[in-house]
């Protein structure tokens, strides 16, 4: 039997299918108009530096929990993507399980925060906006909730500062940097650290979105445009298509210190899983994590390897360690909708009973 | 009035319609149909965006952009399949499609960086080219100069004279300098070098993907063997295209896991950040040279400004603690002042240690109003509660 039963009419229906929806697709994106990212009411309650700390406004009539949640997103890409639609918003459901959602905006970095290290961002910046939440509601200990890179300064912050942290979230958070299936780690080992801090400053955001979109070249260079075809004649999808598409190019330089400790502290040397990593003065000890923690990973995640995540099980000092494992990536984690229904409610379910 | 986005798409489609229509009316009428003319699609879809991307909102424009690219590729097949039609099968023109695919690359390799693929071949290479196209136009912007600037170098001759001829090069580079302005030289000669380094790790870069694309035309190839004799088989260009992305995902994933690949990424990355870091430090003389501020200079006065700007923290930090124990010793004393007095003096000295417990401190005070660092670091922000921010508002790009 052949294999490729093409018959030259059907090429030209397909190829006259792909045309119309090509030139009625760009109707559509032409009436598109703004494109809105981060839709739920917040507040910025402080400000240092880029950084903004938000707070979500609650529904009026909404009793949350006295002890807040603060998300430390990571420093790559925007923190948004937790709230980057109505349906699709891991803060608003959230806030839906009972909780009083805090978020870190770090910012866009320039040349001026160039020398920021791990130290400035986790003991200064993050240590600081717990202590702002903290003061506002006077309490002791605060909920942290760490996405991805957030999640393991999250990690580090919890071990260094056990005494403000009343249970402890990671979401798609790297522990152990250097699994077989790690692709990030794989290729940056050979890669020199300091030249490129030296020479560029700042890590530029394009370079990082170049070696994400390497992670799977011809399906997000090519073939994602390809389906979007089959979405541009709806322009609600067609508008959660660009606002995704916005948040990921949407990538703000690394600070260079910062960056060049990540690489080769975490990345090239895993000191966070085989010991010896200092932020400033301080070594990081995982043991010194004695809160309650509940650590989520993603089953399809292609950055962050399940098994990056679940080298957490052990090597922490808390007798109270809890995971979830959801069935998707990276991403969709935060905004599919299967997330949405499951993830916020188990984390708010965990939290309650803890908190 | 017609939309002027549809109506150039609609004039044309209707035209190829119309032409095709005839073609297989003729075919089936038992007519001797002449050869049907090449379906210029993937140039009718050029024309078409250049001639209505103007109208495509700037939020659109990149999306729209990079869904062409991928639209020429696929017109390019879809021509393939039609332009064969009555000649061949629809394996016999896969085949040759894939067959062409290996010949090119192999040329290339063969020729390496000598090998200059015209249209039809440029076509071939552009799916696996992906990564280091994407990379050059990365490049491009963090570079004085065109992302592809090694595309430049065209030496003639053979791949042995090439070599022959780096060598030379090498050895002319390392002659060491003399004279008046020997350091310039020396300068030049070190940015030559690297310019050369980085020219050879894109090329091995290359390289190492068009093996790449040699072994999963071969896979492919097999799958589609092995679908015959499965009786399978695919009807429409999309399945085609999403067994070839999935194939070459496959393939891609097996690669860059590599020692090879790690090494080639390496190579990549440093060499051309070598290239920068030597322009950086020949803009540097000159701007020495000026009595202008040079890179190096404002770096360190950025470093050493961010480490007073550490100081000023911890500072503020110790003054807080201390506030706050001296309240506590203030209270203590009013607490003490208050009560009788006792035979014999008490001990007083010692107050509780509050420094690390804001939660604690004193409850009548206001401490949402003035968190540590926001008045020195922004006084602008002194009364933040109150500026309420919808989405975004507070994006300092």
């Amino acid at each position: 039997m052949n294999p490729f039963d093409i018959r030259p009419d059907a090429v030209m229906q397909e190829v006259m299918g792909y045309s119309q929806k090509l030139s009625h697709g760009l109707k559509n994106l032409m009436d598109v108009g703004e494109i809105s990212t981060g839709v739920s009411p917040k507040t910025a309650v402080y400000h240092e530096d880029k950084l903004t700390l938000f707070r979500f406004d609650q529904p009026k009539d909404a009793i949350p929990s006295k002890v807040p949640l603060l998300i430390v997103y990571a420093l790559v890409n925007r923190p948004y993507m937790t709230d980057i639609q109505e349906n699709r918003s891991t803060v608003k459901a959230l806030m839906d399980a009972g909780q009083d959602v805090y978020l870190i905006d770090w910012g866009y970095p320039d040349r001026a925060d160039r020398f920021l290290t791990l130290d400035d961002y986790i003991n200064g910046y993050l240590d600081r906006c717990v202590d702002v939440i903290r003061e506002r509601h006077r309490v002791d200990k605060i909920n942290i909730l760490g996405i991805c890179q957030g999640g393991t300064f999250s990690l580090c912050y919890s071990a260094m500062h056990p005494d403000k942290v009343k249970n402890l979230v990671t979401m798609v958070t790297p522990v152990d940097f250097q699994t077989p299936d790690n692709m990030l780690s794989h290729w940056v080992q050979r890669v020199d650290a300091d030249l490129v801090v030296d020479t560029m400053g700042n890590v530029p955001g394009e370079m990082l979105n170049w070696t994400f979109l390497n992670l799977k070249p011809y399906q997000l260079m090519g073939q994602k445009y390809l389906g979007l075809l089959d979405t541009l004649d709806d322009p609600e999808q067609l508008k959660n298509f660009l606002r995704m598409e916005k948040w990921i190019f949407d990538s703000p330089d690394q600070a260079g210190e910062a960056f060049r400790q990540f690489i080769k502290d975490f990345y090239q040397q895993n000191k966070l899983l085989k010991g010896g990593l200092e932020i400033g003065d301080e070594e990081v000890k995982l043991k010194n994590i004695t809160m309650p923690v509940l650590n989520i990973f993603a089953e399809q995640d292609h950055l962050v390897p399940p098994d990056a995540s679940r080298a957490m099980r052990g090597k922490l000092g808390t007798k109270d360690y809890t995971e979830l494992s959801f069935p998707g990536g990276h991403i969709g984690i935060y905004v599919s909708g299967k997330a949405q229904k499951t993830v916020p409610p188990a984390i708010g379910k965990w939290l309650d009973e803890r908190s | 009035m017609s939309d002027p986005a549809n109506a150039w798409m609609e004039n044309w489609l209707d035209s190829q319609q119309n032409y095709w229509k005839a073609w297989a009316e003729m075919a089936q009428g038992g007519m001797k149909a002449p050869e049907p003319a090449r379906m210029p699609w993937s140039d009718g879809i050029n024309q078409w965006w250049q001639s209505v991307s103007h109208m495509a909102p700037p939020s659109g424009r990149d999306v729209f952009d990079k869904l062409m690219d991928v639209s020429r590729g696929y017109f390019s097949m879809a021509e393939k399949f039609v332009n064969a039609a009555g000649k061949e099968s629809g394996l016999d023109t896969m085949n040759g499609w894939l067959e062409n695919v290996q010949k090119t690359w192999g040329d290339w390799m063969q020729g390496g960086n000598m090998f200059r693929p015209d249209a039809k071949h440029k076509d071939m290479m552009a799916f696996w080219d992906l990564p280091l196209d994407t990379w050059q136009r990365m490049a491009a912007n963090i570079m004085p100069m065109p992302g592809d600037f090694t595309q430049a170098f065209h030496p003639e001759g053979t791949t042995q004279t090439m070599d022959q001829m780096r060598g030379q090069v090498n050895r002319f580079l390392s002659i060491p300098a003399v004279g008046y302005s020997r350091e310039q030289q020396e300068q030049y000669q070190i940015l030559a070098q690297r310019m050369m380094d980085y020219s050879a790790a894109v090329n091995a870069f290359q390289t190492g993907f068009g093996k790449l694309a040699m072994e999963t035309t071969q896979e492919f190839q097999q799958s589609a063997r092995e679908m015959a004799e499965k009786g399978q088989g695919m009807n429409t260009l999309r399945e085609i295209y999403d067994k070839w992305v999935e194939m070459s995902e496959a393939a891609y994933a097996r690669f860059v896991m590599t020692e090879e690949y790690q090494t080639l990424y390496g190579r990549l990355v440093n060499n051309l950040l070598a290239v920068k870091q030597q322009m950086a430090r020949m803009v540097d003389q000159n701007l020495e040279a000026l009595h202008m501020p040079t890179h190096a200079e404002i770096s360190t006065l950025q470093c050493r400004q961010q480490e007073i700007r550490r100081e000023n923290l911890r500072l503020k930090k110790d003054m807080k603690a201390m506030q706050q124990q001296m309240e506590a010793l203030r209270q203590q004393l009013l607490k003490l002042e208050q009560q009788p007095a006792p035979a014999k003096a008490p001990v007083a000295a010692k107050a509780p240690a509050v420094a690390k417990a804001p939660a604690a401190a004193k409850p009548a005070a206001k401490p949402a109003a003035k968190p540590a660092a926001k008045p020195a670091a922004k006084p602008a922000a002194a009364k933040p509660a109150a500026s309420r921010a919808k989405s975004g508002a507070a994006k300092s790009k």
